[in-house]
């Protein structure tokens, strides 16, 4: 009760204020004729970090909308909401106990450049076609499936490497495929709504390959094998190894922070390909044009590169991504048709918070949900609630992004506006 | 008779059909008919109210499904929570209310229900049948549902004023996600996944026309939800036909264009969220007492894709062709439940039909984008008016003719 009474207090009085600050900064920004763009984001975020102390400056002196203003106030009430919760509830474990503290930010950070990846995919998809893919999450599933069915079931003993490989090829012609047959009309005027058919399709698409994969594999869980195994390493030496301590599926760093295998491999592969990535979209001709294309259609078109093409590699390689992250993971979860829900959904949150389109912001999107899962996971009291409000934390990031801040971290352009009173 | 009545000689002999089949229809599957009808009704509600929302007005809800969530747990939990008394209970919190004790049932949730009883039954033990405990009506549950949806579609209809396309998609989907992580996170108050009961339409059955009928029967639901497909389907047709249809396309086509025009989208826009949700709602708590039983898995993604694509197939910039698209899915899809086998080849239709399903929803989308029943009614509306005015210019009449 008492940790009840401290933290909901401190979380009302922000958000009062957050919101007397979104509401008030942009009167008062525009009554001044100064640019209210990030106005409100500013005024709310000042709100809850210092309540009137901070916002009384702010509407007074009305100062120029900085880097400084963007990014610090929403840090600081970052850390009165972790201070109030420590505050509220000394004994919680992510309060007293560092060594889980430091675990669970390793598996956040982790877990996040995984979906970060993943997100990537959808971001890059959107930034070229303007469709948000709804199939990401199926894409997902299948990059883990066929990698489980070769190593397992097809082809016992083979590398794994081969299957990942083999993954991502066959989802990248899906992908090419599905571009070729079913999104072509978007490009050439014929369809009134482009964006919604865009969603309803690639909602069809998922529904389509959820079923079929759940009409051939069945819906019983699978598991992949682990693809390999850690050398074992002692530092600095074997009689103490605080440094580092590995076993063949398990890595401990400092004594405390404990990785396990698949989801090290899976983040350091993730890293690698995003390398491999950034390389192909700057430093090649076919990147190049990609990027092209994304910021200017026509006038990519005009420098010779043809966008439809570009539209094709951008779908199928949006959906290979997605697969190479389940491609991943099957190591580290048990697979299922329906198990590209989750992770879909946290793309949308993640492309939404890094702002639609951006790259950069994907990827540290991926990290931010991936940190605040852990912090929901690991510091909710009550952990049977804590366990089914899972889905539901990256929703309140993506609900708050659009609230405070719809065109994101690094979100170029945003579509919107109302006009008139209700 | 014209060519351009038969849709409403077409409606008018399908309500007839409807209205008559329970009577009629006597064959051994019965209540599997009737129950496939039921729920046929009830995803035709949401189809119908779906396409308003996006087909007419543009406005790409994915929470839709939260809102029928909504009105269901809504009235359930307004029925498992509150009772009327003549006397106090001096356990519960409770108030009075002209000569009654409106009695507010402490949550208890699902473990404790053997060993921990709840304040009313301690109090039914102590009274041991001497006091009557009156129990809420079951249409103010509903009532309350469709406020209640209206209200969220108001609060969720503000929200999204500043979203457009793929923003509005995503948030709406967020809004149902985090509807059902609450809905089965507090298990105290909604028992969870393990799902809350509700009491039926009809609690102690009904006597129609000098004939009683059990509270399981279908008959008495089959025309409560027939009845409120029609009540929607008309509101939606007046809307439709209304300024209201006229601004909320315009809306649809170019929101920019439409309030340089003088349209206020903010109003429209917010009116078409709380009218679809409250219709949603209604439905949800309607199809909730039928069933007897909600769980957090009916606000599932899979049912909101259902209603998607019973929309898109049927026709979504026509709230009736999804309305008997609804209809005809629901049918399509328990008549192939059937599995079969080709040589040793077993196939389990109960998750290809799913699949056939989702291939056509993708063909339909393709091809034919104003899905397969309006192109039909549009044939007849519509399919002799282009002829006439060429016959009309070739006769050389076409200026001076009638409007």
């Amino acid at each position: 009760m008492e940790f009840s009474y401290i933290f909901w207090s401190v979380i009302g009085w922000m958000v009062f204020w957050a919101v007397a600050g979104s509401y008030v900064t942009r009167r008062v920004y525009l009554r001044r004729d100064l640019d209210t763009s990030n106005a409100g984001f500013v005024g709310a975020m000042m709100g809850a970090a210092a309540g009137p102390f901070g916002l009384a400056p702010l509407w007074f002196k009305t100062p120029e909308i900085g880097k400084r203003l963007l990014v610090i106030p929403p840090l600081a009430a970052v850390g009165l909401i972790g201070i109030a919760f420590g505050l509220a509830d000394p004994s919680n474990n992510c309060v007293s106990n560092g060594s889980f503290v430091a675990s669970q930010i390793m598996n956040g950070l982790i877990i996040g450049i995984i979906y970060g990846f993943m997100a990537l995919g959808l971001s890059l998809i959107f930034s070229i076609l303007g469709v948000v893919s709804f199939a990401h999450g199926e894409f997902y599933m299948i990059g883990g499936m066929i990698v489980y069915f070769m190593t397992a079931v097809w082809f016992p003993g083979i590398n794994p490497g081969i299957a990942i490989l083999a993954a991502c090829a066959i989802t990248f012609a899906l992908g090419a495929a599905f571009e070729r047959l079913f999104l072509t009309p978007m490009y050439e005027g014929k369809i009134d709504r482009p964006v919604e058919y865009g969603i309803l399709i690639t909602f069809g698409l998922a529904f389509t390959l959820q079923y079929f994969v759940q009409a051939v594999a069945g819906a019983n869980p699978f598991k992949a094998r682990r693809f390999i195994d850690f050398p074992i390493i002692r530092l600095p030496s074997v009689e103490d190894p605080w440094l580092i301590k590995t076993s063949r599926g398990n890595m401990q760093l400092f004594d405390t922070v404990s990785i396990s295998n698949p989801r090290f491999t899976a983040a350091v592969m993730c890293i690698l390909v995003l390398l491999a990535l950034l390389y192909f979209l700057h430093r090649t001709w076919t990147g190049k044009a990609l990027r092209a294309v994304s910021q200017d259609r026509e006038a990519a078109a005009i420098a010779g590169i043809n966008p439809d093409r570009m539209n094709m590699l951008a779908f199928a390689l949006g959906g290979m991504i997605a697969a190479l992250a389940g491609a991943m993971l099957v190591q580290a979860f048990s697979w299922l048709p329906q198990v590209g829900a989750i992770p879909a959904m946290r793309s949308f949150v993640i492309v939404v918070l890094g702002g639609l389109g951006s790259l950069p912001g994907a990827f540290l999107g991926g990290i931010i949900v991936g940190l605040v899962e852990a912090a929901g996971t690991g510091c909710v009291p009550d952990t049977q609630r804590a366990a089914s409000y899972i889905p539901a934390y990256g929703m309140i990031v993506l609900t708050l992004t659009l609230l405070l801040r719809p065109t994101g971290l690094f979100g170029r352009r945003f579509a919107g506006g109302a006009h008139g009173k209700f | 008779m014209k060519k351009q009545h038969m849709p409403q000689v077409g409606g008018a002999l399908l309500i007839a059909f409807f209205m008559a089949f329970p009577f009629v229809y006597t064959a051994n599957d019965y209540p599997y008919i009737m129950h496939l009808l039921i729920t046929g009704f009830f995803y035709a509600i949401l189809a119908s109210s779906w396409s308003m929302l996006s087909g007419y007005a543009g406005q790409f809800s994915f929470g839709h499904m939260g809102f029928t969530g909504i009105g269901a747990y809504t009235t359930a939990l307004f029925s498992h929570y509150f009772y009327l008394t003549p006397e106090p209970t001096n356990l519960c919190a409770e108030f009075a209310i002209g000569g009654m004790y409106l009695v507010v049932v402490d949550p208890i949730g699902v473990t404790s229900s053997t060993l921990v009883q709840d304040c009313l039954s301690q109090a039914m033990t102590i009274w041991d049948g001497s006091v009557e405990v009156t129990p809420m009506p079951v249409w103010l549950g509903i009532v309350l549902g469709t406020v209640m949806g209206g209200i969220f579609g108001l609060l969720i209809g503000l929200l999204v004023l500043p979203l457009r396309a793929a923003y509005l998609a995503l948030f709406t989907l967020g809004f149902a996600e985090i509807l059902r992580a609450v809905v089965s996170g507090e298990i105290a108050i909604t028992r969870g996944q393990a799902g809350i009961e509700l009491p039926y339409i009809f609690r102690d059955g009904i006597t129609l026309f000098g004939r009683y009928y059990d509270k399981t029967d279908k008959l008495p639901s089959y025309f409560v939800m027939f009845f409120l497909l029609l009540l929607c389907l008309a509101i939606l047709a007046w809307l439709a036909k209304s300024k209201f249809g006229l601004f909320v396309r315009a809306l649809r086509e170019d929101q920019d264009a439409a309030a340089a025009l003088g349209v206020n989208t903010t109003r429209y826009k917010v009116m078409v969220f709380v009218i679809t949700s409250m219709m949603a709602a209604a439905a949800g708590a309607t199809f909730g007492h039928y069933v007897a039983i909600i769980s957090p898995n009916n606000m599932m993604i899979l049912q909101m894709s259902l209603v998607v694509a019973m929309a898109v197939v049927g026709g979504v910039e026509n709230f009736v062709a999804a309305a008997i698209g609804a209809i005809i899915i629901e049918f399509a899809l328990e008549m192939l439940r059937n599995s079969f086998e080709i040589g040793a080849l077993t196939i389990d239709m109960t998750i290809w039909r799913l699949v056939v399903f989702g291939i056509l929803l993708m063909l339909t989308l393709r091809f034919s984008r104003n899905g397969l029943i309006a192109p039909m009614i549009e044939y007849f509306t519509r399919g002799d008016v282009g002829k006439e005015t060429v016959a009309k210019r070739v006769a050389g009449k076409g200026a001076e003719g009638p409007a």
